[in-house]
């Protein structure tokens, strides 16, 4: 069962994808009560200032005595579960995640030393085929200097 | 509320770390060739990050694999890193949570109380696990990602909602709502059983 669905945006840079949250700044009045399939209690006209009290507290905004004023029970009920959340707070990552994860990294080094070979190969083509024109010179100056005696001789 | 330097909070020997190289000078680092450098980034996110994606997938093999995948995706892409590295991260992680979320959903695996896994047991605290644990997963399996997503960070993570708002490009009031609605949901699920 789903309850909302809010799509979140985000202009930043990422990775594949945006975030996909819309922040809908709506206010709590201005939402139907049909969007919610959960129904909640209180939120009827004649508690919304008991909720209120309640969300205050756990934001920070109020003190315990003023949400149990409002609910005692419920005030019981968050304080179970922020003992359950503060728990969960203190979880760290297992200790094998670390050294899986280096395991896993390609090898970027690799790929970059190849790309620069395939780089300093491609580049190389153009210095070898230098490296061969002074024979070829050689040889067309060779027959250039040929021709020219030969003209020369026909000249004289 | 305390408030925190970072967008992703560090453990203290982390904090420690940042003090000597930032994670702009880390990220040099491994650039120029330094691959081991990356474990420092690692070591300083990846406990508020395996919180989040836990949280939000309720699998501890899950979260691992989304951590994992992240962590690899931000080494491969370390060049696009604009602005800060910490909130560029917790993006790939939470996309990567909200994607296993709607391919879960995809694939007709069941999401029923029933079905969801508790992702905070380990056999040996099946014994000792108390209802309210396993209710709480439960009750969480059945928001929305996005009101999951703003209750894990704001209840589990201890952020500030100046932080979720910056993390998740939002404002501080859509997300004030979206937690007051996870509570009230929350609520509604385990009031009748605990309250």
């Amino acid at each position: 069962m789903m309850l909302d669905r809010h799509e979140a945006q985000d202009g930043r840079n990422d990775i594949g994808h945006e975030n996909r949250d819309v922040a809908s700044d709506r206010s709590h009045a201005d939402r139907p009560l049909a969007d919610r399939e959960v129904p909640l209690p209180g939120l009827g006209g004649e508690s919304v200032g008991e909720v209120t009290v309640l969300q205050q507290w756990l934001d920070g905004d109020a003190t315990e005595v003023d949400a149990r004023r409002s609910d005692t029970k419920q005030v019981d009920l968050w304080n179970r579960i922020s003992a359950e959340t503060d728990r969960r707070r203190r979880m760290a990552t297992p200790a094998h995640l670390s050294a899986q994860i280096m395991a896993a990294l390609p090898a970027l080094e690799t790929r970059a030393t190849t790309a620069t070979e395939t780089s300093a190969a491609t580049q190389a083509e153009p210095a070898r085929s230098a490296g061969l024109a002074p024979w070829m010179m050689i040889a067309v100056g060779a027959a250039f200097f040929a021709l020219g005696i030969i003209v020369g001789k026909m000249f004289m | 509320m305390r408030r925190y330097p970072s967008a992703v909070k560090m453990t203290e020997e982390a904090s420690q770390l940042a003090e000597i190289d930032s994670d702009q000078d880390v990220i040099s680092r491994v650039s120029a060739g330094d691959r081991d450098a990356f474990a420092m980034l690692i070591g300083r996110y990846s406990d508020p990050l395996y919180r989040h994606a836990l949280g939000m997938t309720g699998s501890p093999d899950v979260a691992e694999d989304i951590l994992q995948t992240s962590f690899i995706k931000a080494y491969q892409h370390l060049n696009e890193v604009r602005g800060r590295f910490d909130a560029w991260l917790f993006r790939i992680v939470a996309n990567g949570c909200k994607d296993w979320l709607k391919n879960i959903r995809r694939s007709h695996l069941s999401y029923d109380e029933d079905d969801q896994p508790s992702g905070y047991s380990s056999p040996d605290e099946d014994l000792d696990r108390t209802e309210l644990r396993t209710d709480l997963d439960t009750a969480l399996a059945k928001l929305a990602p996005s009101l999951r997503e703003a209750f894990i960070m704001k209840h589990v993570e201890g952020r500030s909602y100046e932080e979720m708002a910056d993390l998740l490009g939002t404002t501080v009031g859509a997300l004030k709502m979206r937690v007051h609605r996870a509570r009230e949901a929350l609520q509604a699920l385990l009031e009748e059983k605990y309250a």
